[in-house]
């Protein structure tokens, strides 16, 4: 029973000192697996505090390869890892901080046909993603599957997040589908302050922790807005409804869609890159 | 009610808490831990956090020299 | 005049006033995809023409936040 050697005790010795966390959180932490969905902008930040954390085993899923314009936030890779796919470059900044986590990279994007099977083997589910169609599969597969999760995303200078363990407010209780692929914002739109990245991404990173450790209160029925022009923060009450179309009395969504995404410049030139 | 000892003479802290709670989460409820330390900050600090979050010291005393005893109880 | 609290800050407007006319009021990103509760409880886009707002309702404008950049 907390069988720890002398390097992890003094590796982890900041969490053990805390009478929140202690060695049965440690051990709890060190027996997790947690799932991140995109090795991006919020994913770096997650991937990062959880291997320092000494998370047991972390799953990775990004399809893309690393592009110059990443570095501006996605922190986990570096400039030599431009060209690399990105799973790769974040295993290696895990190991590299943690070499006791295990790291399965999925090279693939998440679709309909392979989330059930990929989230199958976690605890917990970390949305890093920047696209509505794979936010609502990362919410749907989750419900379906009952795993726990956080939703994350940020625009500009803002950013929200909340926490679903089953039974909580999902996604589609507050939007009930993702907005038409005509509906994004334009391109000259598209930019985000580098840092809300980190600043919601460590977020998502706290919360999975206080999952795993039992500390404090999840953000579920919460959702956590902040903007960091003014910081902002503010927490707004959610409910499951009777009328969501996922969890709610009369569901309409069955099974798992793969929405139409987005296309814009910016897009089609980073998929022009595959 | 067992009684557990835990020499820690040679660490610093703030391993010296951590390995004190680790023997403690190692050990059943309602035994009692014999922590050997060294005076300074070993001796300053330990007692101290082990009653903030809440363990009950049982007595402090000196031993020889720089070693002193603390007596936990879980 | 009215008060009522529009994502935690007060506003004061004057009453009838729908939320389509609080969308346009406050100059909503998104008005078409913006989500809404009042008082804590979600209210269905088809009411938002109809919806009427009285004193001291409190206003939540919920966005869509898909991510950062491309």
């Amino acid at each position: 029973m907390y069988d720890f050697t002398e390097e992890e005790l003094n590796r982890y010795s900041r969490h053990i000192l805390l009478k929140d966390v202690g060695v049965e959180g440690q051990e709890r932490i060190r027996a997790a697996k947690v799932l991140i969905v995109g090795a991006g902008g919020l994913g770096a930040p997650v991937a990062m505090y959880l291997a320092a954390a000494g998370i047991g085993k972390i799953g990775i899923v990004d399809g893309d390869v690393v592009d110059l314009s990443n570095l501006q936030r996605q922190i986990i890779h570096t400039t030599p890892d431009v060209g690399r796919y990105k799973v790769e470059s974040a295993k290696e900044t895990i190991q590299a901080i943690n070499p006791s986590v295990e790291v399965v990279t999925h090279r693939d994007f998440l679709m309909a046909n392979n989330a059930l099977d990929i989230i199958s083997d976690y605890d917990f589910v970390v949305d890093g993603t920047d696209n509505f169609p794979v936010k609502f599969l990362i919410n749907d597969a989750c419900v379906m599957a009952g795993k726990p999760f956080s939703h994350g995303g940020i625009l500009r200078f803002e950013g929200q997040t909340f926490t679903y363990v089953p039974g909580s407010a999902c996604y589609r209780c507050t939007f009930d589908g993702p907005p038409p692929a005509g509906a994004v914002p334009t391109c000259s739109q598209a930019g985000v302050l580098g840092a809300i990245a980190g600043m919601l991404g460590t977020i998502q990173a706290a919360e999975t922790l206080k999952y795993f450790t039992g500390v404090g209160e999840l953000l579920t029925n919460k959702l956590l807005t902040f903007n960091a022009k003014t910081m902002d923060f503010r927490k707004i009450n959610l409910k499951r409804h009777d009328r969501c179309p996922l969890c709610g009395k009369n569901p309409t969504v069955t099974h798992l869609i793969d929405y139409e995404q987005a296309t814009c410049d910016l897009a089609s030139h980073k998929a022009s890159n595959k | 009610m067992a009684n557990h000892v835990l020499d820690i003479t040679n660490e610093h802290c703030p391993m010296t808490f951590v390995k004190t709670k680790l023997k403690l989460a190692q050990i059943a409820e309602g035994d009692t831990l014999e922590v050997l330390l060294t005076e300074g900050e070993p001796l300053n600090n330990l007692p101290k956090s082990a009653k903030e979050q809440g363990y009950q010291v049982l007595s402090v005393t000196h031993v020889e020299g720089p070693v002193h005893k603390v007596i936990i109880q879980k | 005049m009215a008060n009522i609290i529009v994502n935690g800050k007060n506003q004061e407007v004057t009453l009838p006033l729908t939320l389509v006319d609080l969308i346009k009021l406050n100059n909503i990103l998104q008005p078409d995809m913006v989500s809404i509760q009042v008082n804590e409880e979600f209210v269905e886009r088809s009411e938002f023409e109809t919806f009427s707002l009285k004193e001291g309702d409190q206003v939540d404008f919920l966005y869509f936040m898909g991510g950062g950049a491309f």
